[in-house]
């Protein structure tokens, strides 16, 4: 009797288990961040956890230098997330490796139609023109200056993206700069953040663009030709002279030279991020003025992190649901806008007057609508970024500007020729 | 003769002397700086966990500043017990530890066993078994990694402290060191243990291994620190905070935006603790075996 009812005991209980285990829709989510924005997220993971009773959301950190590495090896393991922060450029390799989903039909309609166009570019896959990621912020770079320095060599301060400063002017201010008192070096181009991010593509892709060239062509899809054309090289050799004349922060001498002790950099061609800890350090002494018109045109880089679903998603509904959830959140969007983040959803801009008209990155936001030139949507782009930031590292440690293009060039175009052309893209000449 | 031998040695030695103090004075000034340029990065990264501004520590870079703090404080060691993620610092710290214990533990009796019978054993073809043992110590890591992730995914052992200590646990470059020194040991102790009619097992315990300190020593303390830092294997085979050893918790520092140097520095001065006093608790025995293993060249 007793071992009949232990038995019965026992079956009721594992029953009961398999029930529930059956009725729990697990998701994984895999992200990067700092310590408070892996805490934010596990706050909304929670957060919606309560809202949606039988989802366990499992969140996976992976630091931000082996974010690719993580996602590889779980590419391989066939044990790829649900959900996946990526980095925007790298979403046409995702798409056309066939990692992710359509997420426009997972999405809830109030958030979509929320979407800046900058947004809406940076998630969308060029061959199928379809959307397959989103995100709350956007990202741009601006030329940050020291109003006491500019004031003393008599610059003049841009107030639009269309009253930018030419090349001309710039380099002009840069000398003077260098040989004002108390300016050790004139801009800080964060060298610091060293050559394994995407940093150098991000920010000094636009300096090519700017002066009438390219990483690639985007009709044929060939680098030689483009990336080691005289425009290029020009401009690798300006940026060079700069590094030669002392010009710029040296990478070893960090991140923070523009408002450390005594203001040794006099500007900063920082992302948007940087205008927070600037300014708290700096006050109203900081000015945030759009980046030079290198050549005919202005130009300025666009794309974030941004949040995807894989396509071997079990449970793309509750997936696309917990996306829409954490874009809505009201913890989350603070904590956004406590980094001085830069609106991807029109409502989040509505909450961030920072970005609003007469607010002080006012100017970051102007330059989205206006110069905003997105990284090739391409699936040769992780080469393209690798070989790019490897030139650029070659020139400015005194190697010549022409040759390393032209290697990078060629690296570029091989993996395309490796790759056939990444069909469909190869299709479309 | 010898009053003028005396007489002549005299001033020949002074100079000779003085040379050797001089010679001396410079090999301890040389030792001194060398010293100090060993320690100055921990006493720096010590320092710096002291400054309360992450700001301020990277504006005192590439100063004297860099090694001073004039007003120091514990604020980063508490902020990085409470720092975010699932678990709490201590917990990182635990399966680091837990990690380490076992996977020296294990690689200590697993290398040591398979060393013990490449130079005493009776199987056949210990001479191939060795050289493919060498053989496989000039695989670089870095190669494997993607086919081991594909395995140990496939035997369902990701996220686990497992799969952070199995692989780990046989190493050709110990086996070999293991095979070495027992290699050099006097026959007669293993035929002195057979007569006496001690199994293998027993001579390998109870005689050859006592006799291994220096060996365990120098296998424990370079499995250690090669445990200790592992940081992209347990990035690719974890998932969640569960089983995830300090060096992942400390990256998380290292955002994409900002890095927090303050956090990061108090978090690499706990994580060097006990490496420190896995290295001090075998020390003599290490120095010994790298001094014996260089005497007999």
């Amino acid at each position: 009797m007793g071992n009949r009812l232990l038995s019965s005991l026992i079956l009721t209980a594992a029953m009961s288990a398999t029930a529930q285990a059956a009725d729990t829709k697990v998701i994984h989510v895999m992200h990067q961040g700092d310590p408070a924005g892996v805490a934010a997220i596990g706050a909304v993971a929670k957060a919606f956890e309560a809202e949606n009773p039988g989802v366990d959301v499992e969140t996976i950190y992976a630091p931000h230098d082996a974010y690719n590495e993580k996602f590889s090896a779980a590419v391989m393991a066939n044990q790829l997330p649900d959900v996946m922060e990526l980095d925007a450029p790298f979403l046409a390799n995702y798409v056309w490796s066939g990692y992710l989903q359509p997420i426009k039909p997972l999405i809830d309609k109030d958030v979509l139609d929320d979407m800046t166009n900058s947004n809406i570019v940076q998630g969308t896959y060029p061959v199928d023109k379809d959307l397959y990621a989103i995100g709350l912020t956007d990202s741009t770079v601006v030329l940050y200056g020291n109003r006491k320095y500019l004031e003393e060599i008599g610059a003049r301060i841009p107030t639009s993206v269309d009253d930018a400063w030419t090349r001309e002017e710039f380099e002009g201010y840069l000398e003077k700069l260098s040989k004002l008192d108390g300016v050790k070096w004139p801009i800080d181009t964060f060298r610091g953040y060293g050559i394994k991010t995407e940093w150098i593509t991000y920010a000094y892709g636009p300096i090519l663009q700017s002066s009438g060239c390219d990483l690639i062509d985007r009709t044929t899809w060939k680098s030689a030709g483009t990336l080691d054309a005289d425009a290029c090289v020009e401009a690798l050799t300006m940026m060079q002279t700069w590094v030669k004349n002392g010009w710029v922060v040296p990478q070893s001498a960090g991140t923070n030279q523009f408002y450390a002790e005594n203001n040794p950099a006099a500007l900063a061609l920082g992302g948007h991020w940087f205008y927070a800890e600037a300014a708290a350090a700096m006050k109203d002494d900081i000015v945030v003025m759009p980046l030079p018109k290198f050549g005919a045109k202005g130009a300025s880089p666009n794309g974030t992190w941004i949040w995807a679903v894989t396509k071997t998603s079990e449970h793309p509904d509750v997936a696309g649901k917990f996306v829409s959830f954490m874009l809505k959140d009201k913890e989350y969007r603070t904590f956004i806008a406590s980094k001085s983040g830069y609106p991807g959803l029109k409502s989040f801009a509505a909450e961030s007057p920072l970005y609003a008209a007469g607010g002080a990155m006012a100017i970051a936001y102007e330059q989205a609508s206006k110069t905003a030139i997105a990284r090739p949507p391409y699936p040769a782009y992780p080469t393209i970024t690798s070989a790019f930031m490897q030139a650029v590292d070659e020139a400015f440690n005194g190697g010549d500007p022409k040759a390393a293009l032209t290697a990078a060039a060629e690296k570029i175009d091989e993996d395309i020729e490796d790759n056939d052309g990444y069909p469909p893209f190869g299709d479309q000449q | 003769m010898s009053d003028i031998a005396l007489s002549v040695s005299q001033p020949n030695e002074k100079p000779v002397r003085s040379a050797a103090r001089t010679f001396r004075t410079i090999q301890t000034v040389c030792i001194f700086i060398v010293a100090l340029v060993i320690i100055s990065p921990l006493f720096l990264l010590v320092v710096a966990s002291l400054k309360d501004d992450r700001f301020q520590i990277l504006a005192d870079m590439g100063s004297f500043r860099a090694f001073w703090v004039s007003d120091p404080t514990l604020n980063n060691f508490k902020e990085v017990g409470h720092f975010s993620g699932e678990l709490a610092f201590g917990r990182y710290l635990f399966n680091s530890l837990l990690i380490l214990v076992t996977t020296v533990g294990a690689g200590v009796i697993v290398n040591s066993m398979a060393g013990f019978v490449l130079a005493w054993g009776t199987v056949k073809g210990r001479a191939a078994i060795l050289s493919i043992v060498i053989a496989l110590y000039v695989i670089p890591q870095e190669s494997i990694i993607m086919p081991l992730v594909i395995m140990v995914s496939r035997a369902g052992m990701t996220d686990t402290f497992a799969v952070q200590i199995v692989p780990w646990i046989a190493s050709p470059l110990y086996i070999f060191l293991f095979y070495q020194f027992f290699a050099q040991l006097p026959k007669e102790l293993l035929e002195a243990a057979q007569i006496d009619g001690a199994s293998i097992f027993r001579i390998y315990r109870s005689i050859f291994m006592p006799l291994s300190l220096p060996a365990v020593a120098t296998v424990s303390i370079l499995t250690g620190i090669e445990t200790w830092n592992q940081y992209l294997w347990p990035i690719l085979v974890t998932q969640t905070d569960y089983a995830r050893p300090i060096a992942v918790a400390i990256a998380t520092f290292f955002g994409q935006d900002s890095i927090y140097w303050d956090r990061a520095m108090a978090a690499s001065a706990l994580m060097m603790i006990p490496i420190l006093g896995l290295y001090l608790a075998f020390q003599r025995w290490f120095v010994s075996s790298f001094v014996g293993s260089a005497v007999k060249g």
